[in-house]
């Protein structure tokens, strides 16, 4: 809270001065900060009501180099994957569509790991969060209409993520450890492209490359400072958790004063994201995602804890509330213990709760350091390729 | 006999979908676009298909001929209402669980399991019966 009032009179005063970017900067020189760099964020139960462990912010977009903003609560915070999507449903911002070469509608397809996907028009939009701006950074328009039908191999059996209702948010705020969601699989135009990127005219829509900079971009690299990663910092919440928990999404990782690694660990990941993660003997891929709900890990078969009976089976339901450790170890060796409790998924729903950080569940083999993961910690994520004090991203801190 | 070609015709869009028949698999492959790759190991085998947009699709056969396993890995997932087949709908039912779970997902609804997950460039899953396993065959070999 102090950081933020000094950080908002040092925005203050470099408004008066008529200063403007200048974060270019030498690093090692301590220099007033001239954004403010801090972005608000809660988890609650998000605009549909329902969520559980949902992390929520407020993004503000603009026609690109307009002032004609729009600014669009309820969008998720999603560590996991990259890039900005927006139920077009919510945007009343005049943004015109991305085309090919050929003049055909750019199309993107997300294909999340809940078996859920996004279909949805490439657009460009100035994007905002706290003071910090990208210039033109393309989009998607989540369930836009003229849109033609969703292509078999999109959908692909999964259910879609086009409304409030079926999402649970009004938008996905993609900000992994990747510039962007595709990267060179789908530019590459000497091969058959994967289903994520489509040219759509009268006859439908086909896979089609599109190179790295028309893809969709994790914005903050994208900013003019503090673009190297960030740092989310969530107070802890009681065992039977919170109705509502507020934090700080902190851009710039060693930028300014309030982003510092300090003591923090860095656990580099490796070209999909992964660290290694160990428990009970078993290692397996391990991931920070602030997307994901639960803790979750090892599998169905081999989950040591009981689940919760019915249609809840893929949640933990220990009888009394266990606790567990397990090993993170990053690509350059780095490695450490992290303790963390499994409570019994139907008594923390029973309490109307929307911010737990002891929710579980069995995964495909990997291990999924979901939300829980962030309450009562600092974590930084540093994005691929950007230089930060403790080496070039991608990584994560803790 | 000629209705019963018709409606085998008629299911044979998709993959070789769990709990059918191992000889579909050359049509998958077709389908795919991709290179089979057969793998015997104790008491079941693999069938392997490599799709040029990175998708991989592997099959798990018993020795009776039948599909009683698949997984997948790549930048998006393989259309499951081919690879599921006839144990789509119910998977499609169970998946929708009153609290939404996002991340990974872990669905088992009678003998079938699928679990789904991974991150957006590298996303994996797989099915199987837990009641069509060989003998002596765990379900951790389908990966």
């Amino acid at each position: 809270m102090i950081d933020r009032a000094r950080r908002l009179v040092a925005v203050a005063a470099a408004a008066a001065l008529g200063a403007c970017g200048g974060g270019g900067g030498s690093p090692a020189a301590v220099s007033p900060p001239v954004v403010n760099n801090v972005q608000p964020v809660q988890v609650d139960l998000g605009p549909a009501g329902d969520y559980v462990n949902g992390l929520f912010t407020s993004v503000t977009l603009c026609v690109p180099g307009t002032s004609t903003c729009q600014t669009i609560g309820g969008v998720l915070v999603d560590s996991g994957s990259e890039g900005l999507r927006l139920l077009s449903s919510q945007v009343t911002l005049p943004l015109a569509p991305s085309t090919d070469g050929a003049g055909r509608l750019l199309a993107n397809c997300a294909s999340f790991a809940d078996n859920s996907y996004a279909w949805g028009t490439m657009t460009a939009a100035s994007v905002r969060l706290a003071g910090e701006q990208a210039a033109s950074v393309p989009i998607q328009l989540v369930g836009a209409s003229g849109l033609p039908e969703t292509p078999a191999d999109c959908s692909a059996g999964g259910t879609a993520d086009d409304t409030v209702e079926s999402l649970g948010a009004t938008g996905i705020l993609g900000i992994g450890v990747f510039r962007q969601d595709c990267g060179p699989a789908c530019a590459d135009a000497s091969r058959v492209p994967p289903p994520v990127y489509y040219a759509c005219d009268g006859s439908g829509c086909a896979r089609t490359s599109v190179p790295v900079s028309g893809q969709l971009q994790n914005p903050v690299w994208l900013f003019a400072q503090d673009n190297n990663g960030f740092l989310l910092s969530l107070p802890s919440v009681p065992a039977l958790g919170s109705r509502t928990v507020s934090g700080s999404l902190i851009f710039g990782v060693g930028t300014e004063a309030n982003n510092a690694l300090g003591s923090a660990r860095v656990y580099v990941t490796d070209d999909f994201g992964n660290i290694s993660t160990a428990l009970n003997g078993a290692t397996m891929s391990g991931y920070l995602d602030t997307g994901s709900n639960t803790i979750s890990f090892l599998d169905a078969a081999s989950f040591p804890l009981p689940t919760c009976p019915g249609p809840e089976s893929d949640f933990a339901c220990p009888p009394a509330t266990a606790s567990l450790s397990a090993t993170n170890t990053g690509r350059s060796g780095a490695s450490g213990a992290v303790a963390f409790t499994v409570a019994n998924a139907d008594s923390l729903f029973d309490t109307g709760n929307a911010a737990f950080d002891d929710l579980a569940g069995p995964d495909t083999g990997d291990f999924d350091w979901g939300l829980p993961f962030f309450f009562g910690r600092k974590t930084f994520t540093a994005i691929e390729g950007q230089p930060t004090p403790a080496g070039i991203g991608p990584y994560w801190a803790y | 006999m000629a209705a019963l070609s018709f409606l085998v015709l008629g299911s044979t869009s998709g993959w070789a979908a769990l709990g059918q028949p191992a000889t579909s698999i050359a049509r998958d492959r077709q389908r795919m676009g991709g290179e089979l790759r057969a793998t015997a190991a104790l008491g079941f085998s693999v069938q392997e298909i490599s799709s040029p947009d990175g998708i991989v699709v592997r099959e798990y056969v018993s020795p009776a001929g039948q599909v009683f396993g698949v997984s997948w890995s790549g930048p998006a997932r393989p259309n499951l209402i081919d690879l599921l087949g006839d144990y789509y709908p119910a998977f499609q039912q169970a998946a929708r669980p009153p609290i939404r779970r996002r991340g990974s997902l872990v669905v088992r609804t009678g003998p079938l399991v699928v679990e789904m997950g991974g991150q957006m460039r590298a996303l994996h899953g797989r099915a199987y019966l837990a009641d069509r396993l060989p003998a002596a065959v765990s379900a951790a070999v389908v990966r």
